[in-house]
Order: C-alpha cells, then structure tokens, then sequence
C-alpha cells in the first residue's frame, strides 16, 4: 500500500548509471579525443590493468626481446623470465657440455596455454599492440563526427595521422615477432582471417604510409604542433622528446619502415634491392636533432615506473637483487676503452646457481653511471631518478643511422658505412677512436657494425630482431650458435671461448588466447611456428 | 514483534479466562525463577496442558491461576528455556526453575517468513542460536562464535589476524565473480554499514539463519547467499539489571605441525666448517647488514642443470660457526593480550521496556610490533507502547573502531611470508651501526629474500579510524485482532578513514644499497609516502508490512481449523557509497608526516556508487489447525543493477510442511508418548545475486598521465544486458522430537535434518574475448552452477537430575557445487596455488585445483597414452614414500601434464558441543570437524624452492643410498617429466594435503559464588576460565589446517595456504557480575 505509492517515484532513482567514469560520449568532443588519443597510447599498466605502452610494456615485453639477445638474465621465475632464454646447451672452454633438460621451444609451447597467461611469453605483447590497435580504431571511428573548433580540417588530420602512425607501429611489433596474426579494423571485434607476419608487415607499412602521407598534407604547422603538443605527455617533451615537426614525424616513419624491413629478413637473404631500400628510407630517417616517441619517467601520474618500469632500470643496481642481470655476452661486445663501458658497468659477480647455466656475470649496471670513478660523457643507460630515464618507443638517431650504415656496407660503400658508425659512437660519446678511414676490410666492417648495434642499441626493443636476422639464435646444425662466447661457470670459473647453442624460436606462435577464442578460418595461415 | 505476540496471546487468554469463570474449583499460585541467574522471570507463559487455558507471570515472576476440575498439569514455557510441565493435583504455592534451552528450541522465529511464526509451523528451515551460547568462549566477533553452531552452515576462521572476517558458506556456492558473504540482518534492518564482524556478541539476543533460496525469497534479489539475522536484546520485565563483564585473554599463535626452518644445510663450507662464498672467502655480515655470497657445495655440472639439482649436496650441520641459525617465528610472533568488558543495563515496566550495552574489545596481534585492533560499541534498545496496539521502538548501535594493525600483516597479505622466505642465517633483530634495521636480509642464490618484519613496522604503519551508526525505528500497530501493520526503517551510516604511512628510507644504508624499500605507491623512490584512504557508507532500509491474520474457527466461528496469514510488504533499500583514495610521496626525514609535507600528491580512485533496489512481497501461509500448512507467495525486485530498462525480477516460493504426530492415529497412540513431535517439511524458492552496481555500465577509464587527464579503453568491459543470477532450491527436511528415557538419562532427543538441492543460473563473470579485439574480457551470465547438501542436527538432553544437567548437541553438514554450464571456451581463475591457474570448466568441482601428480608406478602413461617411462629404463628408479624417482638424480617424477588434483572443499562439516551444569558449576566444551578438506601448502612450496623447508633435513632412502638429497626435495618444486628445473613453483599434488582436521574449539568452566557472597546485591556472579583452539587433530604438515589464503570469502579461492596467519589459541579468564 504505502509501497504502491511509493513505487512511482521509485523507478526513476533506478537508472543510476556510474557517476564516476567517463562514457565514450565523453570521448566525442574535440578535448575528449584527444585525452583519448594520449591516453590509449600512454598508459601505464598500472592504472588501467592492460593495453598500451606501459609498465607491462617497456618492461614485460621489451625484456623478453633483450632476454632473447642475451643482453639480459634473470633468475627470477615470474613471467618464466628465467627460462625463455636458457639456451639449448653450453660448451664450456673444458669440453663440459651442460644441456637444457627443457628445451626453450618445448617450455614456450608449454607455457602456450590460456590458463598460462601470467607465464606466456607469446601473450603480453600481442595483447598490448592488440589494444594499442583497437584504441586507435575507435580514434578513426570518431574522429570525423567531432566538431573540432579551429582548422577542423589539422586538427582531424593530426588525430588520424597519430591513430595510423600507431597502428602501423603496432603491425610493426606484432609482424616481426609473430608467425602469423590479424589485420583488424574494426573498434572492438575481430576476423578470424589469419595472415603472415609479412603481410602484418605489409599492413604497418599501409598505415605509416597513410600517416606520412596525412603529414604531407597539413599545411598548418601551428594548429598541429598544439594538437600533437596535449597528445605527447608533458613530461615527456624534454630533449628529443619534444613534438616532432610533420617532417620529423616523417622521418619517424620512414625509419620504423626500414625497421620493417630489416629485422625481417635474414641477413644472407638480402638482396641488392633490399639493401637500396633500406638505404633510401634510412636516408629520409630520422637525423641527429630529430624528435623522436619517447617515454620518460616521471616523479608521479607516470607513463612507466622510474625504479622499475623498463628493462635497463629492472637491471641496474646488486645482481643478487636485480629482476635482471648483466649478460656477459653483452660486456664482451664493448670494445676496449668504449667509455659506454666504463661509464655504466662495475665488476660485481653474481653466481646463479638455480638454473640458467649461463645466466652467472661478473658485471653490474650502475643506475645513473658511475659518476665517482669513471665520469664522462657517455650514454647513460639507466637513471632512476624520475624524469630522467629515457625509453626509445619506435626508432632513433642511432638506430636510423646504423641501418644507413649497415646498407651502405653491404652496398659496397664501407667507409661511408662506418664514418655512420663513428657518428653514433660520437653521439653517444662513446669516446673510441674513427673506425672511418682505417680501411677494415668488408667482414671487418660488418663486425664493427654487428658489436656497435648490439652497444647502441641495447635495451632499445631490437636486440632480437638482430639475433634472429644474423641467424645467432638458431641451432648449430642450421649455422646458429655463438663461439668464442664468455660464460661465467656456476662454479665461478671464466671462460672465453664457450660455445653456446641458442636453439630458440624465431618468430612465436600465436598466443593461445587468441586461437582458442577467435579459432582461424578457413583459408587463414597456420598460426604455430613449423620450427 | 515476539512481543506483540505474547501481549495478544495474552488478551485473548484473559477472554476465555472470563468465560471460564463459572466452572472455577481452585487456585494455584506460584513464582518461576531462572536457572540462569536465580532471577524471577516475568512474562512466562503458565497454561493448563491440553488446553488454551493459562496466563503470564508478572513482573516479580509470579502467578495465579484458577484451575478448573481435572485440569493438573501445568505448562511452563518460555523462549530460550526449557518447557517444565508440572503436576499441580496437590499443592498451591510452586517455585519453578526454568533452564536455558542449550540452543534451538528458540521458539519463534521471523526470518524467511516475514510474520512471526512457530518453529513448529514451519515449512522451511530456520537456524536460531541464543546469544547466551556465544558469551562463554573468548571470541572477539559474532561470526567467530557462530563457527559449528549452525547445522548446514560452513563457517571457517581462515586468518588468525585481529579483525579478520571469517569464511561464511551457506549452503553451496551460487556466484562467482561475488562472494559467499550471507545477508546480514540486525533487528529486521539489512545491517548496510555495519558488518557483522563489528557487532557486539554481548548485545545478542539470539540469532536466526536461513540458509538458502527456499527461504530467502523473501530477501529477493540479493537473498540467494542466505540471510543472518541477529536481534539485540531488549529489556525484561522486573527490577533494572546491571550486567558487568570482564575478561582477559593470552593468545598464542597456532603452529600444529612445528613448522621450522631446516636446521640443516649443504652449502660451501671451508675445512673449519665455515661458510665460504665462490671465492673460498669467509662469509661476514657485511656492512649492509647481510650475509652475501651463500653458495651451495657442489655447482651445476654436465649432469645436473642446477646446483640443487645436484645429488652431492647433502644436508648436515653445519650452522653454528660463521652463520647462526635463528628461529623466525620466535622473532616475528609474540604472545598477544586481549580485554573484553562490557556493562549492561535493562529493564522493562508494563508499557516499555530500556536496554543500554556498552562494550570495549581490545585485540593485540600475535606479530611483534603490530598494533592492535580496538572496537566499542553502544547498543540501546528501547521500547514503548503508546496507546493500545501501537508500540514504537528504537534500536541504535554506535560502533567505534580502531586499527593499529602495520599495512603488511593485515588479512590477506601474505602476513607470515617474512619469517617463511628469510634464510635460517638471518637475524631479524639484527641492526645496523645506525640502530636502524636492514630491510634486505641475505640473499640465497636465486631466491628473493624475505624482507625484515622489523624494518616494516619501524618504517611503516597503519591507523584505520571506523565510526558505524545504525538507527532503526520501528512502529507496529495492531489494529484489531486481523491485521497487523508494521514499519521500520533502518539507516547505518559509516565513515572510515585509514592513514598509511611509509616514512622516508633513504638514510638506511642497506635501503640505498640494494634499491629495495617498503611502498605501496611510490616505487620511484625511498622516499615514502601518506596514503590516505576515506571510505563512507550511508544504507537506508524501509520496511512497511501488513499481516492479516485468520482463525476461521474463532473469527467466523466456522467449524474448519483454519488459521491464515498474509503478509504483504514493501521493502526498499538505497546504499551510497564514497570513496576517495589519496597519496603524497616524498617524505622529508623529520617525523612530519602529513600531505603537505610530500613533494606530490595524486588521487588514486575518487568513486561514487549509488545503489537502488526495492521489491514487493506477497506471501500467503495457511496452518490447518495443528496437522499442517501450506504457504506461498513471491517477491518482486527492482533494482539499478539489472539489466537495461530495469524491468522487475520475480522470485516465487512455495513451502507445506505436516505435522503426523498431531493426527489422531498418532497422538491417540502410544507413539505419540515415544515420539510427541514428528514434523515433515518441503520448500521450493528462487532468490537472486545483483550484478555489481555498474556491471552494466560501459565506461572509459579516466587516469592522470602528467599533468593531463586522459581517456582508456578498458580491458575489462561491461555489458549492459546482464541479467541478476538467479538460485532455484528445493529444500525438504524433517524435525522430530523423541521422549527418551523415562528416568534422567537420554530424556529428550530433537533432531532435524534437511536435505536441499539447488541450481544457480545465469552467475555472471567477466569471461575472456579474443584479445586481437582489444579487450580481455565482458561480463557475461556464463555460468550455471548446482549444488546439493544435508545438514542435520540432534539435540539431546544426555542427563537431567536435580542439580545436574548435560545437553549434548551435535551439527552436521554436508554440501558440493559443480559447474553444469561454461559459455564457451574454460573460465581461467587466479589462485594463489603454485604457477597453474583455476578452470571453470562444466562438470567439475568450483574451487578444483589443478596440477602435475607424481608418477606413482613406472608403467603410468600421459593423457595420450604414451608410457612417461620406456620398460627398459624401469632399472633407473625406484619408490619412494609411493614417488617414482630417478635413482640417478635423486628427482621425483612428475607428469608434465595437468590433472585436477582434487576439490578442496570439505566433504563434511561437524561440530559437538557439550554442556554440563552442576549447581552453580558449568561447565563445557566444543568439538569441531571438518573432513576431506585439503589446502594446496604454497607456503611450503615456497620454502622448498629455496632449500630451507624443515623437509630438506630428512633423509630419503633412494634405492639403499639414504641422505638428505636437496636435489629430491628441490624436485619437488622445479621438475615436471623431462624438464628438470622447468617446472618451478608448478603445482603438484605433493604440496595438496588433507587438511581435515579436529578441533576443540572452545572449552569453558563457570562457577557461580554469588550465594557464596552471602549478600543480596548480586544475582550473579560468575567467574569463567575458558580456553580457544587449544587442541587440533590434522595431518596437515603446515601451520593451520583452516586457514585460506583467498580473498575473504571468495567462491572459488578457498583451498590454499599462502603464507596466510594462522588461527590463534587463547586461554581466558572472564568475571561477570549480575545484580
């Protein structure tokens, strides 16, 4: 009775929706695309649980690819770190041959599994490119129905060029790792049409070209440096951090697509053509005073965490402590006097005893450089201190140029190549003496260049590309393998000429998350490895 | 209401007394005392058996009665006590002493009908239990004394932390994504703010449950998990009473199986016996305050992938030279003193009736430097008849809570992993040259050390402030004989406020050396932080209820023993929560701590959540005389949380039950003297789970990158067509009552038994999408569940004499739930049980686990078929405790494939209690078993990967060659078949244990010495010694078999023990004055 009455006022108070949080309503205004623009890219595992380029990024998956290199190692269980780079056996200076009793391809395939997902090392970053790809769908299904004030016409421009620009960077991650995947255009659903990771690759370089090509277009350079401005993180627009120019951004884009290029083809693959190609991109790449995609860490509301929210900050600081630790196979390509050396690493051995027989280093990486002993000017590749760690997204100056340098080597013109080698080893002050002009032999050269990407570029996301492409990470029967390899026995003893038999999978399968949820269609391409 | 009832029983006797009056013969008077406290008892009912004929005792607990020729027995009856029939053919002046019932036969019972109703008339199965059965153990919560007393019930104390909330299963699990947490009801008014932990058991009256959607219909929408409903105790007629308890305890924390560190070792040692790093170098306590550079003996080699896989090491002394061995409970834990008083005042005239409560709670933690947790609490209840009919009453509880308790040893957080990971060589009281402690202890190879418990709490603690007010106004007003209308409305307000602080680090040197501090936020630095978390409830409840009541008999004067009851109601209920969650880091080194003190501040989560749902009840129950009834109805609800268009959801119920013991062919027989009471029931109800406030909700995240607020997709999606889950139970049950023994043993024997099925419908969990659509998951109704169960009990008077009493009851449940339905591909769970996750997959166990088993006979094949072992390398193993292990490498084989190892529920729950009373001499105690649960000892896993499980000690008999092989037991933790060392921290059977226990829960001694005082001022003074958790019977090898390291009350995370705190043991010595 009383009930009745009170039932009609009742309804009403029903439909409480959530007070708190923004609906995509909120998204279609000229402010909210763009805080949806920036925050579906940058975006810190930790505030939201998954997506994008975080935490779970810049340390999780960019520390299976230097795990893979052997730039890295870690004893630590969590994500199977300590297992996905065990190699398949080691042979010691003595002739002691230690064997993995669990072969790496057999441990990912087992890992492979959807109730694994904590500890499967083919889910994270399909899974983040994924999301990064989905969020930009939803930018270009919005963009054209907002009305933005201003020169509407930049303004869409600029959000389509960031939503192509991103998508082509995710194809780029998922087709140079993945054996096969999905071009998926549509804002939160999927095709069950599986591709090639060439034809994810095919599918990044569209959409950069699309991006560059919407760069070329916007005349208004104002409007589109102030969009680009509020979509780049604040904190992040420091040093080449800053808004990249339309031609900048250009640049950007032309260098992830010699990326595409080179790290998918086996070196003793290329062809003339391949090396032309390259050479044309690097030379339109991104040059010394370019900006470039950065992350920095921030004191607080940050985009990854400044203690560890990437690899090189997960490395630094008491091995016995460390996430990760130091590879010998990393110090042993420092030329002697590299200040780079001197700067960021001390001796401070660490005897891993629980797996990973070569996994033991006698080496350190300082946070913030060795500032009391061996000050210089050199690099530094890790400083916690918040805003002043620097993580490389896509390409950079050192990359571009050694790419430049690696097509003209192999295009007869040496010396240019390692006047480019020299040129990074400057730019990071690395302090070594010309290699340009001393007239190294063509296989000499070759090995500058191999020991100076793995140098420059550690820590950056393409350490595996390189071990694949150069053919390291396969077995011995097939020409992989390493000789001459410095392995710190478990028992403390050095070697210096170990042979390490890597063994590992080249490109991943197809997480079982995906398989299972979206199984392939017919006509797809198998979606495991043969290897 | 139990009141209004009495006062009308009351008139209508007086009407029949005048009618009466011509035939009357004699009189009877008399007065009825409690044996409880030898106070007269107002209000009790005197009624001349086989007859309506009777009256009440008057405020001073006496009586007079008319007795017609023939009548000579008189009924004595009051709720709680014992029924004594008295026969009366001679004398006139008669002193009865009533007996507290020992449980159950509380004999009016509201919740699950809505309209107060005899047990007796029942067609569902209502659970009472008095307050006077909670107030003689030494436990701190109403939950914690309701552990065994409820038949059905499974009731777990799963963390021995102060403040801890229980595990509460009633009747099967029914949701997922949800908990298992019952509705709790005080007074009639859902509790909103006010958990059930934070009410004040002195203030219990008595308790009623109704356990599952047979009877929870009436709660709709949210009733499916049960319904708790507890009534705080009003005054009584007579003089004002005043009640003052007192008690202290000392609790110990439980370790059943002595759980130590391995004493042994088979490190590098020098030829003094020195531990020696890879160097040969002596090992010092560095400046650090850490031991660095342990090694194992022998190293991996071409065989043995890892050094403990390596079979030379071999556990021996070899503690006591540089390294020391230090025991880390007896570091971390202490023995811990806890305080309960409280003071009573209540009284009662003939038109209201007062009762104020005021009580204080004090409970240390068993973990050195760890707080306390402090609850007071002030009850009033208080009544008042304002004109004929109407009455008006008041209940208010004000609750006051105080938590000390540091950040990292609350519920939950892995609370014991510190003393548990540490290696036996480090010394938590160790301190730096600077006083300070080291927060990074030595590290073994490969392992993450445990962190100092001493650093945490000298750099971190916690302070959570909780004010909790709930007022319930309640009118009745009977109109006239039909109807009866009724409204309440209960508002809790809570507000709680916790304060965490990280103070800065950075001067400790061990802190800078190793990068490693203690933060909840700030990871960037040693810096510290304030956290500061502001939580408030506002939870408004109204009830507005009809009952219209029939006697076709004396109503209509229709010859049909008829007798109806139709209740109709409103319930509405509106929650508002707030939550603002802040934190600043970068403390300054001076003991300044607050916000503006931190270099930068962020706001974490800042939230509003409304919730509305409110439901019609129509219920119609009709009793034919006293041989049976019939009743049935159904609830509507509305709420926000449904799906789009908030279109009702409606909840149908139907319940008959008959009573064969009133039937002439029975009670005309000699039967009816062997069995009086023979009661058969069967109920069929729905009742529901509400999605989460915004399950239906699509949203974006919002977050803060820099100093811009941006916009995310969420991974987890929302879906706006969910449906509420939807519980079907049909419930059918019997209750009995058997005349035992005409002398004093077995005199009475009640026994009850319900056996109940259900099937849960549409439960919502966010199931997986394809992650190429950018998402990981969308809550979906995916699951059907179904379970089934008895409970049972028997209540029995063993032996009644004069001066000495024993009552005997016994409690027993049994329950299962399986999944019946998936949508699509397994359900992945988390659990905390080794690296394997939890399948909801259709046909199995909810809560199964899953793992590697070890091979248990060289011809065992994998899941395809395939032999693990080829006949002709049988020669390379043996047996071990019924292992296969590999007799070169010491391994213990594992598959490498996953079975489910086993549902670690219990297969049945039983509890016995016993209570004796001799004069003023009580005296009691309460068995609990639980069988066939197991618990996955992740908590041992963990040890065993570093080699410092007590196990690692024992040596193992591998085909003649008997040693401590670190490489068996470390298999145990790294092997799976044909990877050794590529199965770590898997799970395995070898850590899933029975974890069924026998417990003696509580055991008390009370011994009156009022009438020693010689003096009229106390009714009652009784002192108590009582004892908790004392004795525990378990083959379980960890700490405490019922602990549980899931969320609290999880659905599916029930069996693991991850460095969960255990149960306590306490021993208390409780005064309680009366006068």
């Amino acid at each position: 009775m009383t009930g009745i009455i009170a039932s009609t006022s009742c309804k009403k108070e029903l439909d409480v929706k959530n007070p708190n949080y923004p609906t995509i309503d909120q998204a279609k205004t000229e402010s909210g695309i763009i805080a949806l623009a920036s925050g579906s890219v940058y975006n810190n595992s930790a505030n939201n649980g998954a997506g994008g380029l975080g935490d779970g990024y810049f340390g999780t998956v960019i520390g299976y690819h230097e795990l893979l290199a052997d730039n890295i190692a870690s004893t630590i269980a969590n994500g199977n770190l300590n297992n996905v780079n065990v190699p398949d056996y080691v042979i010691l200076d003595d002739g002691t041959k230690i064997s993995n009793p669990s072969p790496q391809k057999m441990n990912l395939r087992i890992n492979n599994a959807r109730d694994r997902i904590g500890t499967n090392m083919f889910y994270p970053e399909w899974q983040s490119m994924y999301a990064l790809n989905n969020a930009c769908n939803q930018l270009l299904d919005l963009v054209d129905g907002i009305s933005f004030s201003g020169d509407v016409d930049t303004k869409k421009n600029t959000i389509k060029a960031w939503a192509y620009w991103w998508k082509g960077f995710a194809y780029a991650r998922l087709g140079s790792v993945y054996y096969a995947g999905i071009i998926n255009n549509v804002t939160s659903s999927t095709n069950p049409n599986y591709v090639t990771s060439a034809a994810l690759i095919a599918e990044s370089n569209k959409n950069l070209q699309t991006a560059s090509a919407i760069l070329s277009s916007i005349n208004n350079t104002a409007t589109y440096m102030s969009i680009m401005g509020q979509l780049i993180p604040s904190f992040v627009q420091t040093g080449n951090g800053a808004v990249p120019t339309q031609q900048m951004f250009i640049r950007n884009i032309n260098t992830l697509e010699a990326r595409n290029l080179l790290a998918n083809i086996k070196l003793t693959d290329m062809t003339t053509a391949n090396w032309q190609t390259l050479l044309t991109l690097t030379s339109a790449g991104i040059g010394a005073n370019d900006n470039v995609f950065e992350a920095v860490s921030s004191d607080i509301n940050d985009i990854f965490n400044a203690n560890g929210g990437c690899v090189s900050s997960l490395t630094a600081g008491i091995p016995a402590t460390t996430l990760f630790t130091v590879s010998e196979r990393l110090i042993q390509e420092f030329t002697p006097g590299d200040l780079r050396f001197s700067k960021n690493f001390i001796q401070n051995e660490y005897l891993n005893q629980v797996g990973g027989f070569t996994f033991s280093t006698r080496w350190e990486l300082l946070n913030a450089g060795d500032t009391t002993v061996n000050n210089n000017n050199a690099i530094v590749f890790c400083d916690k201190t918040p805003g002043n760690q620097v993580v490389y997204i896509a390409g950079s100056y050192e990359e571009n140029e050694l790419m430049k340098a690696e097509a003209l080597i192999n295009t007869g013109k040496i010396d240019l190549g390692l006047a480019s080698v020299d040129n990074v080893r400057n730019y990071q002050g690395a302090g070594l003496a010309p290699v340009s002009g001393t007239g190294l032999s063509l296989d000499a050269a070759k090995e500058e260049l191999r020991r100076e990407r793995r140098v420059a570029l550690v820590f950056r996301g393409t350490a595996y590309y390189d071990a694949r492409r150069w053919g390291v990470i396969y077995d011995i029967s097939q020409g992989g393998g390493r000789t001459n390899a410095v392995v710190l026995g478990t028992d403390g003893v050095l070697n210096t000429k170990a042979i390490i038999n890597y063994n590992f999978l080249d490109y991943w399968d197809v997480p079982a998350d995906e398989v299972v949820l979206n199984p392939p269609a017919p006509g797809s391409v198998p979606v495991k490895n043969p290897n | 209401m139990k009141k209004n009832l009495r006062r009308s029983i009351f008139f209508l006797l007086l009407l029949l007394a005048g009618s009466f009056v011509c035939a009357q013969t004699r009189i009877v008077r008399g007065i009825v005392t409690s044996k409880d406290n030898g106070e007269p008892m107002p209000g009790v009912s005197v009624v001349v058996k086989g007859t309506s004929f009777g009256t009440e005792t008057s405020e001073q607990g006496k009586f007079l009665l008319r007795l017609t020729a023939g009548a000579n027995t008189l009924v004595f009856s009051y709720i709680g006590y014992q029924t004594v029939e008295f026969p009366v053919d001679t004398g006139n002046n008669i002193h009865i002493i009533l007996i507290p019932e020992l449980k159950q036969l509380i004999d009016v019972v509201v919740t699950g009908t809505g309209v107060a109703t005899r047990k007796a008339r029942l067609g569902i199965s209502v659970e009472t239990v008095s307050g006077t059965d909670l107030a003689e153990t030494p436990q701190g919560t109403i939950d914690e004394g309701l552990i065994g007393k409820i038949p059905g019930a499974q009731i777990s104390s799963v963390d021995g932390t102060p403040g801890a909330t229980t595990n509460i299963v009633l009747r099967g699990i029914n949701t997922v994504q949800g908990s298992t947490s019952p509705m709790i009801l005080v007074d009639g008014v859902e509790s909103g703010s006010l958990d059930i932990g934070s009410l004040d058991p002195a203030a219990v009256d008595h308790i009623e449950v109704v356990q599952g959607a047979a009877a929870s219909t009436i709660y709709g929408a949210q009733g499916a998990n049960g319904v708790i409903q507890i009534f705080t105790k009003k005054g009584q007629l007579g003089k004002t009473k005043v009640d003052i308890a007192s008690s202290v305890s000392a609790s110990t924390y439980l370790n059943i199986s002595d759980v130590h560190e391995a004493h042994l070792s088979s490190y590098a040692t020098n030829a003094n016996g020195k531990f020696i790093n890879s160097n040969g170098d002596v090992i010092t306590l560095d400046p650090y305050g850490t031991y660095q550079g342990v090694n194992w003996a022998y190293g991996a080699d071409a065989n043995n992938p890892t050094a403990m896989s390596n079979p030379l090491n071999i556990a021996h002394q070899q503690y006591g030279t540089n390294l020391k061995y230090y025991d880390h409970f007896a570091q971390l834990f202490k023995t811990a003193d806890n305080y309960n008083n409280s003071v009573a005042i209540s009284g009662a005239n003939n038109s209201s009736d007062y009762s104020f409560d005021i009580s204080n709670n004090h409970q240390e933690s068993n973990i050195r430097n760890n707080g306390y947790t402090d609850r007071t609490n002030l009850t009033t209840n208080l009544g008042i008849e304002l004109f004929k009919g109407f009455t008006v009453r008041s209940i208010t509880q004000l609750v006051y809570t105080k938590s000390t308790i540091n950040p990292f040893f609350t519920q939950g957080r892995n609370n014991i992993g510190a003393a548990i990971m540490s290696a036996p060589f480090d010394n938590f009281d160790q301190k730096l040259p600077d006083g300070t402690y080291p927060g990074v202890l030595g590290a073994l190879p490969g392992a993450d050390a445990g962190f100092n418990p001493n650093y945490v709490t000298e750099y971190s603690n916690a302070i959570v402030n909780r004010v909790t007010i709930l007022e319930n106004i309640q009118a009745d007003y009977r109109i006239n004989k039909f109807i009866d209308l009724n409204a309440k409305y209960g508002i809790s307000y809570g507000k709680g406020e916790e304060t965490v602080i990280f103070q800065n680090q950075t001067e400790n040197i061990n802190t800078t050396q190793y990068s490693s501090w203690i933060a909840f936020y700030n990871g960037n630095d040693a810096t510290g932080e304030i956290d500061n978390y502001n939580f408030n409830n506002t939870f408004q409840n109204f009830i507005a209820s009809a009952v219209i009541k029939t006697d076709f008999k004396k109503d209509f004067h229709l010859n049909a023993p008829i007798m109806t009851s139709t209740l109709i109601e409103f319930d509405h209920r509106k929650s508002y929560d707030t939550q603002l969650f802040a934190y600043g880091i970068g403390l300054p080194i001076y003991p300044i701590y607050n916000f503006q003190q931190t270099t930068s501040q962020s706001v974490f989560s800042d939230q509003k959540i409304p919730f509305v749902t409110y439901g019609y009840v129509v219920n119609q129950k009709i009793d034919f005389g006293e041989y049976g009834g019939l009743a049935g109805g159904f609830r509507s609800d509305y709420s926000s949380a449904f799906g789009e268009g908030s279109k009702p959801f409606t909840f149908p119920d139907i319940n008959a039950y008959i009573r064969p013991s009133s039937f002439n062919f029975w009670s005309k027989q000699k039967l009816t003297n062997i069995i009086p009471e023979f009661k058969l029931r069967a109920a069929y109800g729905e009742a529901g789970i509400q999605p989460g406030a915004f399950d239906r909700y699509p949203t974006l995240i919002p977050s803060n990158v820099g100093s811009s607020l941006v916009f995310s997709l969420p991974p987890a999606e929302n879906n706006a067509n969910l449906n509420v889950e939807v519980s079907k139970e049909f419930e059918a049950g019997t209750d009995i009552e058997i005349k035992g023994w005409s002398g004093s043993w077995l005199t009475d024997i009640n026994l009850s038994g319900t056996y109940w099925t259900r099937k849960s419908s549409n439960v919502i969990f966010g199931i997986s999408v394809a992650p190429s659509t950018g998402g990981t998951t969308i809550k979906t109704n995916a699951i059907d569940l179904a379970s089934h169960g008895v409970q049972a009990s028997a209540t029995i008077t063993v032996y009644r004499a004069k001066d000495f009493n024993w009552n005997f009851t016994t409690n027993f449940s049994n329950e299962t739930s399986e999944i019946t339905k998936v949508a699509g591909p397994p359900i992945i769970l988390t659990s905390g049980a080794g690296d394997t996750q939890e399948e909801l997959v259709a046909g199995r166990k909810i809560g199964q686990i899953y793992g590697y088993k070890a091979l248990t006979s060289l011809s065992e094949k994998n899941q395809e078929g395939v032999p693990y072992i080829l006949p002709a390398n049988y020669g390379q193993y043996t047996m071990v405790d019924g292992r296969v292990v590999n007799i070169a490498t010491k391994g213990i084989q594992f598959t490498n494939e996953l079975y489910p190892l086993g549902d670690p529920n219990p297969k049945f729950n039983t509890s016995f209690i016993n209570r004796f009373d001799y004069k003023t001499l009580s005296f009691g105690f309460q068995f609990d078993w639980v069988y066939g649960s197991h618990l996955y000892n992740q908590t041992k896993e963990w040890q065993y990967r570093d080699g410092i499980s007590e196990d690692y000690d024992k040596p193992v008999d591998i085909a003649g060659t008997t040693a401590a092989y670190t490489a068996y037991y470390r298999s145990a933790y790294a092997d799976v078949f044909d990877a050794r060392n590529g199965g770590r921290n898997g799970t395995k059977d070898y850590f899933y244990e029975d974890a069924s226990f026998l417990r003696l829960r509580n055991i008390y001694i009370g011994y009156d010495f009022s009438k020693l005082l010689n003096s009229k001022v106390f009714k009652r003074a009784l002192l108590t010694l009582s004892g908790r958790n004392i004795l525990t019977f378990t083959k379980y090898t960890g700490f405490d078999p019922e602990v549980s390291s899931g969320t609290s009350n999880s659905t599916f995370d029930r069996g693991v023990d991850d460095q969960s705190m255990p149960n306590i043991k306490s021993y208390q010595l409780g005064m309680n004055l009366a006068f």
